[in-house]
Parts: structure tokens; C-alpha cells; sequence
């Protein structure tokens, strides 16, 4: 049997990273939820799981709700879903929603008790509340089963750095629970937990379209393939996300170094649907800053969505070719009280003022000469 | 700017054409007396310079000549920055301006009318308009500095264009052309953002983190909204989940409640069932039991009536013996008592020879003391009618001496004084006439007439007045007479002063005032006595009169009379009280010792018959009472055995019903283990669970409703997707918080660059300012010499003061002499000027200056300006040419004709 597990889709989330964009970067999720239903069509799936989250909160906009359905909807074979904290099942919660009702394949599961199908149990494991310590599985007895045994939980795996336990699942659960595959929900990077045997039974597919800057492999489904009762899973990861989020770090450390950082904007694909964020330190040399200006037109401009940070570089401190080339006397005392608030230690305000002040007077003084 | 043709027609004073020039580009010197225009001349090109030729008002029309209309006008030829031009104005009537430029040897026009004004200014660096008015001081461009017009030349307030335009000069050394134009973007970017003072610009022109601020607001006061819609969607939830959740418990815990409520209606109605058993059981044993009592209590009845009518009879016969034994002892009793009560009233009655015996006493006492009191008022008495009589006889000496007083005595010696004067004074004035005859003869007098015989040898003296005249027989007359005297007034006054002796001594029988005073005397002596005797009769008397105490003595004597009438033997011997007192107490002490005793005897034989006589009542009553008793007795005993029945059957009777009672308790007493066995009533258990019951069914209702009600409002929550708009709030604020912070940067760092920049300047200025500082104040020292120190500038380039070494510290310059004060200013212009002349000379205009300062420091001042005048053209306005003759090099113009 073919099952594509799919979790995290945070539709109506918040995207404060993307500025303006934001609304387009909301829209891009359920694009996403467009393509992982096309993705189980593509690839013969025979059920869809969603592990939880499918909604950022349950107050999103009903209209989210009704086209979250409406995809689901076309998806040929049974779904499930399990509500996860984000959208626990409680009064008033996404899940009251006629959508579901309407929606012949889609099952919300709402009682932690297994479900009897035609090729497998299913073992679902609902939210009811945002937070608890309590492990969602532990219900769970899936040895009794006699066709394929498959679990389906939002939650932290233990070992995964966080802070209380909320909603801890054990890193053997699936073994120890009688699971062929434990569906996990929750964290948006793709992960895997193999067994001793060196059997992957559990895994989170992460979300399917990447939520921000620094996500790790995320933007997939999991096409997971089981042939038998007890035997092992084959887990494939399907590439769902559409937007490329590209967060760039660089620390200039030598003169003319921004020139490969332009070039490497420049060369960036499909940046119509990319997000950059750049991110620069160092020191700022008085050849870079035409480079520097290039970098800000092309964030500004190629990109769906670009970002730079240059407030921690600072004037090189040798770059004495930048004060001389000011007008004698005043300005270049000004300058050089200037650089030597802007070399005082990154991430203070008034070196981030300073550094900006001196490049403002350079941008004056070019304006001067023209 | 160099000066070199001035016209001026038709200005104040100078109503001819009047042309100065040309000027050398050193010293010049316009010399004329007073009012004839040199400051005329100065204002005219101050006027060609700097003010439209448009210009109207009061002030220009005062520039008019006085009582005519005509149009002043001036024509000034300068150079600046090696062109050399001319303006040309007519002012007030017709006014034009024409500015025209030296080409080719020939002043071409350049401009005329506004644009001839804008182009001057512009030339001149003039920026600073002067609008409609004329011109002041603040629009005159770097003249305003090296200008000193009459009665000006203080540099003590310089306005801020004056100082701007100062530093515009001098940032031109700062900065440089490039600079410049850096400077003025640099002005321009920040004006745009920030006003002068620093402040983000408002308004129109605001700068634009104004509006994202604002925008900013409105934008988190929305997010609050749509945050606290959040928070009711989820409290709503909340609220759902606690409905349910407690109509779901109220459920079970009714369902729960159900089931014991049922087992406790069942045992409650058996309770009550025992209950009724157990009343109706109790019911039963009781009335068992009061017939068992009633028939126990019936035969004790009889057995205690028996018993007591036994008694009751014994004890009447032995009351009825005792009574008569009483009786006998009653009447012996009172027979003792009676016989006692005679022996009490008999010692009681020789109480009335004790009464006699203290009325002796009594008298006794009395008499006594009326004995000596007589004799004590007889003794006063006694010695008052010593006293009156001693009284009465002064008073007779008194009344028969007859005294003078010590005013009549004084007024009898100042009469006699007086009559003797007279008299001494008579004699004085009477005419002596002393005859002695050797041999006797008589000697008659006629008037007053008079004959004496006077024996030989005798001396016989005649006196008279006014005249004596006597006849001597044989011999003849002789007349003696003197000068005339008023005898008969002395003797007038002899006679007065007798009559009033005689009137003042008649009563007294002599005219002698010595024995008059002893008469006196005497009289006084008297008096002092019967005034004493008088002090002893009151004092003897006190408040009583003589008669009063002879009443008294005749009472006294009466008593005693009395008492000795009763007493005869009192009247030889007086009674001796206390022998009396002492028979009295004997005999009053054995009389009552008798009367007590009596009492006693009689109290307690009064006592002893009273006891038997209440004992005889007591024992009387008690009989009658044991009578009735039995006869009480008798007819309980008769009532309980009316019924006819034996004492056995009786008895018999009482097995019965004892038998009965026992039967009934040991029912009730099953009925009783029974309801204990269920314990405490299960009613109020049953009700209690009922009310429980009702409760939780309410509770579970009311929880239904509340879910409801939360249902209907979190449906309506969740439609609005308040996360959805929540979420696109707060991306938009973190959207305009990051270009807030961005354009907060931008500000803040062109903010930063112009106040960098400007303190760097500032420094820079300061330090052109130094320079200045230097020079004037070694001028200052060549001329004042040393002791007034180093100059200090302000920032704005106006002195402040001085140094004085010997002080060390500054000294304003209102502690300076005028003269010192206008050597100073002066010395600052011309400092200012070469340094403002490094690029190009400039022109110093000084009008009537250096009036104050004395011939030795001009004389320093002129080598001043003579050294001065390497790098600055001065023109100087003075009606004193002789001061400035020292000039060598100057050029001397006289404007007068």
C-alpha cells in the first residue's frame, strides 16, 4: 500500500519575514496542499495522512478552511487527519467546519481509538489542547493487529532540544506501540528515525511548504510504500514547496568580495519565487560600496522577497583613501570621528548609526561631484 | 570690494551734484566740517548698494532734500573680484537702477531696474534681502562688519546673518568650493528631514517617519483589537469546553446519584413504618404499665391510710395528756411573773427621790454660781460709782474754769502787739515839756488841763500834741510846740486794739496772755482727765448701762433669796457642790442596780410563762390537726376500698397487669432494635440526596444553556478568523517597524553627520577665530600697550571682552574707558578685515570714529591704518582732517566747495 504523509501545513500562518509578501507567502501553502494531492495522485497513493496543524490556529478565516478542504476533497482516496496543537480539536476549533462533513474521503479523527480499514489499522492520535506532557501514543496497541499497523501522532520526539515536555513521543514508539509506520507531525524539517534494525518506522515529513528563513529540508511529503504486515516501510521524499527561501551570510573580509555576492543574486534562479535575506559583516571597503548599493537594488528588485542586513559592517579601519577623498578640513575631521564610532564593537546603535552616517556623507560627497 | 567714484545729488545736505573720487585702494580720508554731508555721502552708497531703488517709506523720504521735491540720487563705481562696476539709482521719484559693468575701457549695462538690484546683491554676497524697508546692518553682507557708520562703531550686537555671513566667508577657507557644495547638500538632506533646531519636521514637509510613526499607532491600537479578539475566540473556547465539561460531570454525578437515592427512598418509607410500630407498641406498654402502677399505687394507698390513722390516734392521746399537764404549769407561770412584774415597778419608783436629790444639786450649782456672779457685779458696780463720781466732779471743775482757747490767747497777744505799737508810737509823737524849777512851783496846764505842784529841783514832764503849754505861776507860760503828728489816729488805734482786748479778755478777768495760757492749761488738764474717767465708765460698762447692771445685781440678789428661802442653811454655809454630786451618784447607782435586777427577774419569769403557753397553743393545734388527719385517713381508706375488693384480689389484679406490661415493652423493644439497626432517620438523607438530585439536574441545564450561549458566540468568533487578521496586522507592523527602524537609521545617521560635521566646524571656525583673536590683540597691545591683554572673541566673532595679565582672568568690556572701548572695536574690524581681505581686498569705511581716543594712541592707530591699508582700502569720514594729516599715503578729499 501507498500512503503519502503529509503534516505542518500552518495554513493562514504568519509571515512576518516576508514583509510585504506575506500574503503571497500564504498563498503559496495552500498552492503547496495543491501539489501534495497531486503528488499522491502522481505517485498512486492510496490514503493521505496530515499528522497534525493543518491550520496555523483555529481562528484562521473560515474561506482558509473551506479551499483547505476543497483540496483535500479532490484527492481520490481516504483522508485523515489528526488536529494537532495548532489546531487542537476544541469547541469552535477548524474542525467544526461543514467542510468536513461535506467532504466524503475526509475523515477528521477525533477519538484516539484505532480505525479499522480495508489494508491497514489506523492509529490516530488527536490533539485536544495546545499544550501537555502527556505522550499521544500511549494509547496505542497495534500488536494485535493483523494487516499493517499505522500510526498517525503530532508531538516532540524525545531528544529533540525543546523545552518542557509537550506532547513527548518516545524514539521507539513505533516498535514499541506494534506500528508499522508512526506518521509524526509537528517539526517542518524532514526527519527520519530508524530502528536498530535499521528500519525507518517513524518519521516527520515536515511541513510542506517551508515556513521561513534557516528551515531545514523542508517543503516535502513522504511517499511511504508498505508491502506487509511487519515488514519494512519505504519512505521516498516528494519535493512539494514552491518558494525557495534563501537566507545568505557573508563576512567581508577583503576588498571586493559583495562583487561575488552580487554575481551570486544574479545567478539565482527562479527568483521570482525566491525569498533572500542577506545577511553582512565585516568591513565595508570603499570599492565595496558600489557593490553594496548593487546587492540592495537587486534584493530590492529580482527577488519576490529580499532582504539586507549591512548594519554590522563596519568602515575598514586602513581605508584611509575613503577620508581622503573628501574636501580638506571639516568633513574629513567628520569622517574621522565618524569611522571611530563605527569601529566601536558590532550591534551597538551608534555604530550602526555611525557606519550608516559615514556612508550617507560619501554618498553626498558623490552626489557633490556630479 | 574696492570703492573707487561716489556721486550723490539731491540727498539730504548735498543738493548739488557731489562726486568723490577717484579713491586710491589705500588710505582715503573725506574731511568737512560739520553738515555738510559726509555721512550723507556714506549713506547715499550704503543706499546704491544694498536698497531697491523702489524703496519708499518715511526713511527714504527723509533722504529727500528738505522743502524740495527732488529725487535723490548717487552713482557708486567699485570693484569686486577684479571687475570693476557701476550702479547708478534714483530713488523716490522716477526711481531706476542701472547696473553697469567696465568692458573695453567703457561701463557697459548689465542690469537694470529689480534685476539691477538682485544682480548688485548678488555681487556684493548680500543674500540676505532687505524686503520692502530699507536696509539695516544684517543686510549688508561682509560690510556690516567692516562698515562703521557714525556713532556704530561697536561691534557689541551682531545679528545672526552677520555671523553666518561670517562663516560662509571663512567656510569657504574651511571646507573649499567642493566642500562647499558638500556642505550645502549635506544642509539640504538634513533640512529636508529635520528643522534648525533639530526637531523631525512637522507639517507639510514632514519628515516621513512622522507618518510611519502615526501609522505606526494606529496600527498597534489595531493589533490590540484584533489580539484581544484573538483572546476572546480562545476564551470563548474555553468557555465551551467548561460548559460541557460540567454539564458532562453534572450528568454523571446525577446519573451516579440515581441509584442510592432509589435504595434510600425504599429504607425511609420501612423507617417510617417501624416508626408508627414502634409508637402504637410504646402506646401499649404504657398503658400496661399505668394499670400495673394504679393498682400497686391503690394498695400502697390503703396500707399508708391504715398506717397513718394508727398513728394518728396514739398521737392524739398523747397530745391530749400533755395538754393538760401544760395547762396546770401555765398558770404557775403566770403567777411568777406576775409577782416579779410588782417587784420591777417598785424598784422603778425610787427613781423619784433620785430626782430630788439632783434638783438639789442642782440649785446647789446655781446657787453657787449666782453667789459669785453677784459678787462680781457688785465689785464693777462698786467701782463704777468710784469712776462717776470722780467723773461728775472734774466735770463741775471743768464747768466752773473758765479758758480760753489757743486762738484767743494768739489773737489777745496780737492786740496787745498791736496797742502797744500804738501806744509806742504815741509817746513817740507827743511834745515833752520837762520842767524843773529850783524852786517848788505850780505848773498849770490848760488843755488838757492840768496842775501839778512840782517841788525845787523836781523834774515835771508835760507832753502833748501838737503843742504843750502850761503855765508855771510866777514864772510864766511856756508854750512848747513841734511838728504837727495824727495823735488821735495812734490813739484811735490805742482804743481799737483795747476794745477788741476787752471783747476777746472779758470773760476771762485779765488781759494778761501769760495767765491766760495757764487758765489754758488748766482747762486742758481737765479735760484729758474727764476723758480718761469717761474711757474707764465705758469700758467698765461695755454694752450694758448702769442700770442694766444694777437689774441685774437686784435678779441675783433675788435668786440667792430664793434659794436660801429653800435652804436656809446655804445663808451661813454655801452648799459644797461636789459633796452633793457624790451622794447623788451613790444613790442614782444602787437604785438602778435594783431596777435591773427587777427587770431581769421579771423578763425572765415573763419568758418562762410565755414558753409554756406556746407550747400549751402548739400542743392544742397539733391535737386538733391529729383529729382532722385521722379523720382524713379514715375517708381515704373508705374511698380506695370502695370498690369492694380484697386485699388479695388486689393483689392479684396487680400480677396481671404486670404480666401485660411486660409483653407490650418486650414488642416495642423488637420494634426498636429494628429501626436501630437502620440507624439515623433515612428522610433526611433521602431529601437531601433528592435536593442534590434537583441541583445537579439545574446545574446540568444551566450548563447546557451556558454552552449554548458560548457556542452561538464562538461560532460567531470563529467566522471572523480573527487569527487570519491578526496574523496580517502584525506582518504589516513588523513590515513598518522595520522600515521605521531603518528610516530611524537614516535619520539618526544624518543627524549624526550634521552634528558632526557642524562641531567640527565649530572647531574649525574657532580656530580661524584664534587667529583673529591674535592679531587684534597684538594691535591692541601696540596701541594700549600691554595692560589690557589678549582680546576675546565669542563665536560670532564680536569682542567680549579683555584679559588682563595682571588679573588673569576676563574683563567685560563695559569695565573699559570709551576711549579703550572704540580702540578696541576698531582694532576688531581691521582684524576681521585682513582676514576676510586674503582672498581680496575689502573696503573699511570708518565715519567719524576715534573721537573719544587720545593724540598718543591715534598716533598708534593711524600707523595702524597705515599698515592696514596694505591689504584693506579704508575710507575715512571726519570733520577733523588734522588728526588724520599723519597719513602720508592718504588721499585727502574736501567736500567742502
Amino acid at each position: 500500500m501507498k500512503i503519502i504523509h503529509t503534516a505542518d501545513w500552518q495554513i493562514g500562518m504568519r509571515a512576518e519575514s516576508a514583509g510585504k509578501m506575506a500574503e503571497r507567502v500564504r498563498e503559496e501553502r495552500l498552492a503547496a496542499a495543491q501539489r501534495v494531492v497531486q503528488a499522491a495522485r502522481d505517485h498512486g497513493a492510496e490514503m493521505l495522512l496530515l499528522a497534525g496543524d493543518v491550520f496555523e490556529d483555529n481562528a484562521v478565516d473560515r474561506l482558509l478552511v473551506r479551499k483547505a478542504g476543497e483540496i483535500l476533497r479532490r484527492f481520490p482516496g481516504p483522508v485523515y487527519i489528526i488536529p494537532g496543537n495548532h489546531d487542537p480539536l476544541s469547541p469552535g476549533s477548524v474542525w467544526e467546519h461543514p467542510v468536513w462533513a461535506e467532504a466524503g474521503n475526509i475523515t477528521v479523527c477525533t477519538r484516539s481509538e484505532p480505525i479499522e480499514l480495508e489494508t491497514c489499522v489506523l492509529f490516530p492520535c488527536p490533539l485536544r489542547e495546545k499544550y501537555s506532557t502527556k505522550d499521544p501514543t500511549s494509547w496505542i496497541n497495534g500488536r494485535a493487529a493483523a494487516k499493517p499497523a499505522i500510526g498517525l501522532a503530532h508531538g516532540n520526539v524525545e531528544g529533540i532540544p525543546s523545552g518542557e515536555p509537550d506532547y513527548p513521543i518516545p524514539r521507539d514508539t513505533a516498535n514499541r506501540r506494534g506500528l508499522d509506520y508512526l506518521a509524526l507531525g509537528h517539526w517542518h524539517s524532514l526527519a527520519r528515525y530508524e530502528d536498530p534494525n535499521g528500519e525507518c518506522r517513524m518519521a516527520y515529513s515536515g511541513t510542506h511548504e517551508t515556513t521561513g528563513f534557516g528551515e531545514r529540508d523542508s517543503g516535502n511529503a513522504i511517499l511511504v510504500e508498505i508491502t506487509r504486515r511487519g515488514g519494512p516501510p519505504a519512505l521516498t521524499s516528494i519535493r512539494t514547496g514552491g518558494l525557495d527561501w534563501r537566507t545568505v551570510e557573508h563576512s567581508v573580509a577583503q576588498p571586493c568580495t559583495l562583487e561575488s555576492l552580487v554575481q551570486q543574486l544574479a545567478e539565482i534562479a527562479q527568483p521570482e519565487s525566491t525569498l533572500v535575506r542577506m545577511r553582512l559583516d565585516g568591513m565595508l571597503f570603499p570599492e565595496d560600496r558600489g557593490a553594496l548599493r548593487r546587492l540592495e537594488e537587486l534584493l530590492a528588485t529580482r527577488f519576490l522577497f529580499g532582504a539586507l542586513e549591512a548594519e554590522g559592517l563596519k568602515p575598514a579601519p586602513d581605508g584611509e583613501g575613503w577620508i581622503e577623498s573628501l574636501p580638506a578640513g571639516t568633513f574629513q575631521d567628520a569622517a574621522r570621528k565618524l569611522r571611530a564610532l563605527a569601529s566601536q564593537p558590532s550591534g551597538t546603535d551608534q555604530q550602526a548609526t555611525a557606519s550608516q552616517a559615514l556612508l550617507q556623507l560619501f554618498d553626498l560627497h558623490e552626489r557633490s561631484r556630479e | 570690494m574696492i570703492l573707487h567714484n561716489l556721486r550723490v545729488t539731491h540727498w539730504r545736505s548735498l543738493l548739488q551734484p557731489t562726486e568723490v573720487g577717484p579713491f586710491v585702494e589705500g588710505l582715503n580720508v573725506i574731511h568737512a566740517p560739520n553738515g555738510t554731508g559726509k555721512s550723507s555721502l556714506f549713506e547715499a552708497m550704503r543706499r546704491a548698494l544694498f536698497d531697491a531703488h523702489l524703496v519708499t517709506g518715511k526713511e527714504i523720504e527723509a533722504v529727500r532734500p528738505w522743502g524740495r521735491s527732488l529725487a535723490p540720487q548717487v552713482m557708486v563705481e567699485f570693484s569686486q573680484g577684479c571687475v570693476r562696476y557701476r550702479i547708478e539709482k534714483v530713488f523716490l521719484d522716477s526711481p531706476s537702477a542701472r547696473l553697469s559693468r567696465l568692458e573695453d575701457g567703457e561701463f557697459v549695462p548689465l542690469a537694470d531696474g529689480r534685476n539691477a538690484d538682485s544682480e548688485l546683491r548678488e555681487i556684493l554676497a548680500a543674500r540676505d534681502t532687505p524686503g520692502r524697508g530699507l536696509s539695516k546692518q544684517e543686510h549688508w553682507g561682509l560690510a556690516q562688519v567692516l562698515w562703521a557708520p557714525q556713532g556704530a562703531l561697536s561691534l557689541s550686537f551682531v545679528s545672526s546673518s552677520v555671523s553666518e555671513n561670517l562663516r560662509a566667508a571663512l567656510g569657504v577657507q574651511l571646507t573649499g568650493e567642493s566642500g562647499t557644495r558638500l556642505e550645502e547638500l549635506l544642509e539640504e538632506q538634513y533640512l529636508s528631514l529635520f528643522t534648525r533646531s533639530g526637531k523631525p519636521r512637522a507639517g507639510k514637509d514632514a519628515a516621513p517617519i512622522l507618518a510611519m510613526e502615526s501609522q505606526l499607532a494606529e496600527m498597534a491600537m489595531e493589533r490590540h483589537e484584533l489580539l484581544a479578539q484573538q483572546q476572546s475566540f480562545e476564551e470563548a473556547a474555553g468557555a465551551v469546553e467548561d460548559a460541557r465539561q460540567r454539564r458532562a460531570q453534572a450528568r454523571r454525578e446525577a446519573d451516579a446519584l440515581r441509584e442510592p437515592l432509589g435504595q434510600t427512598r425504599k429504607l425511609a418509607e420501612s423507617f417510617q413504618r417501624l416508626q408508627s410500630d414502634l409508637q402504637q407498641k410504646r402506646q401499649t406498654e404504657q398503658t400496661a404499665k399505668e394499670r400495673h402502677e394504679s393498682i400497686g399505687r391503690t394498695i400502697e394507698l390503703i396500707a399508708d391510710a391504715r398506717r397513718e390513722a394508727a398513728g394518728l390516734k396514739a398521737q392524739i392521746e398523747r397530745d391530749e395528756a400533755l395538754l393538760g399537764e401544760l395547762a396546770a404549769e401555765l398558770k404557775t407561770a403566770s403567777a411568777r411573773a406576775d409577782e416579779r412584774r410588782r417587784q420591777r415597778e417598785e424598784a422603778r419608783s425610787r427613781r423619784a427621790s433620785l430626782s430630788q436629790r439632783t434638783a438639789e444639786v442642782e440649785d446647789a450649782r446655781a446657787f453657787l454660781a449666782d453667789t459669785k456672779a453677784r459678787q462680781a457685779l457688785a465689785a464693777r458696780l462698786e467701782k463704777l460709782q468710784q469712776l462717776q463720781t470722780g467723773f461728775t466732779a472734774e466735770r463741775q471743775s471743768r464747768a466752773v474754769l473758765v479758758a480760753p482757747d489757743d486762738r484767743a490767747i494768739r489773737d489777745v497777744r496780737k492786740h496787745l502787739a498791736a496797742r502797744g505799737k500804738a501806744e509806742a508810737a504815741l509817746q513817740a509823737s507827743l511834745i515833752r515839756l520837762t520842767v524843773r524849777p529850783h524852786r517848788a512851783a505850780t505848773a498849770t496846764r490848760k488843755s488838757p488841763e492840768e496842775t501839778r505842784a512840782i517841788s525845787a529841783g523836781e523834774a515835771a514832764t508835760f507832753a502833748g500834741s501838737p503843742e504843750v503849754s502850761i503855765e508855771i505861776e510866777g514864772f510864766g507860760s511856756i508854750h512848747a510846740a513841734g511838728p504837727e503828728m495824727d495823735v488821735d489816729a495812734l490813739r484811735g488805734e490805742m482804743a481799737e486794739a483795747d476794745r477788741k482786748l476787752a471783747k476777746l479778755t472779758q470773760p476771762y478777768g485779765t488781759q494778761d496772755p501769760d495767765r491766760l495760757q495757764l487758765v489754758r492749761d488748766q482747762a486742758k488738764e481737765l479735760d484729758q482727765k474727764i476723758e480718761v474717767l469717761e474711757r474707764q465708765i465705758g469700758e467698765l460698762l461695755g454694752d450694758d448701762t448702769t442700770e442694766e447692771l444694777q437689774g441685774d445685781l437686784a435678779e441675783l440678789d433675788a435668786r440667792i433669796l430664793e434659794r436660801t428661802g429653800r435652804f436656809p442653811a446655804w445663808k451661813d454655809q454655801p452648799p459644797a457642790l461636789s459633796v452633793l454630786q457624790s451622794a447623788l451618784e451613790e444613790q442614782r447607782k444602787a437604785i438602778e442596780t435594783a431596777v435591773v435586777q427587777a427587770e431581769d427577774a421579771f423578763d425572765e419569769a415573763q419568758a418562762g410563762a410565755q414558753g409554756v403557753e406556746k407550747r400549751h397553743t402548739e400542743t392544742a393545734a397539733a391535737l386538733k390537726g391529729a383529729r382532722l388527719a385521722l379523720e382524713a385517713a379514715d375517708r381515704r381508706r373508705s374511698d380506695f376500698t370502695r370498690d369492694g375488693l380484697s386485699d388479695h384480689d388486689r393483689q392479684t389484679a396487680r400480677q396481671e397487669a404486670s404480666m401485660a406490661w411486660e409483653a407490650a415493652r418486650a414488642q416495642a423493644e423488637e420494634c426498636k432494635r429494628k429501626l436501630e439497626e437502620i440507624g439515623d432517620d433515612p428522610q433526611k438523607s433521602l431529601d437531601k440526596m433528592e435536593l442534590q438530585l434537583r441541583a445537579l439536574e439545574a446545574a446540568e441545564a444551566a450548563a447546557r444553556d451556558d454552552e449554548k450561549k458560548a457556542e452561538g458566540r464562538l461560532q460567531s468568533l470563529a467566522a471572523a478568523g480573527a487569527y487570519s487578521k491578526l496574523s496580517a496586522c502584525e506582518e504589516r507592523l513588523a513590515d513598518l517597524t522595520g522600515r521605521i527602524r531603518r528610516e530611524k537609521l537614516r535619520m539618526d545617521a544624518l543627524r549624526l553627520l550634521h552634528d558632526t560635521v557642524a562641531s567640527c566646524k565649530a572647531a574649525a571656525v574657532a580656530a580661524v577665530a584664534a587667529p583673529v583673536e591674535r592679531t587684534a590683540s597684538r594691535m591692541l597691545e601696540r596701541v594700549a600697550g600691554p595692560r589690557l591683554g589678549p582680546v576675546r572673541l565669542t563665536g560670532e566673532f564680536v569682542p567680549a571682552g579683555i584679559e588682563p595679565k595682571a588679573l588673569g582672568e576676563a574683563v567685560e568690556l563695559d569695565n573699559l574707558s570709551g576711549g579703550e572701548q572704540e580702540q578696541l572695536f576698531l582694532i576688531t574690524r581691521l582684524a576681521l578685515g585682513q582676514v576676510l581681505a586674503q582672498n581680496e581686498r575689502q573696503l573699511v569705511v570708518l565715519d567719524d570714529v576715534l573721537n573719544a581716543t587720545d593724540t598718543g594712541r591715534l598716533a598708534r592707530l593711524l600707523t595702524l591704518l597705515e599698515e592696514s591699508a596694505g591689504a584693506l582700502q579704508i575710507v575715512i569720514l571726519t570733520c577733523h582732517p588734522e588728526r588724520y594729516r599723519a597719513l602720508e599715503a592718504a588721499a585727502f578729499f574736501n567736500l567742502q566747495p
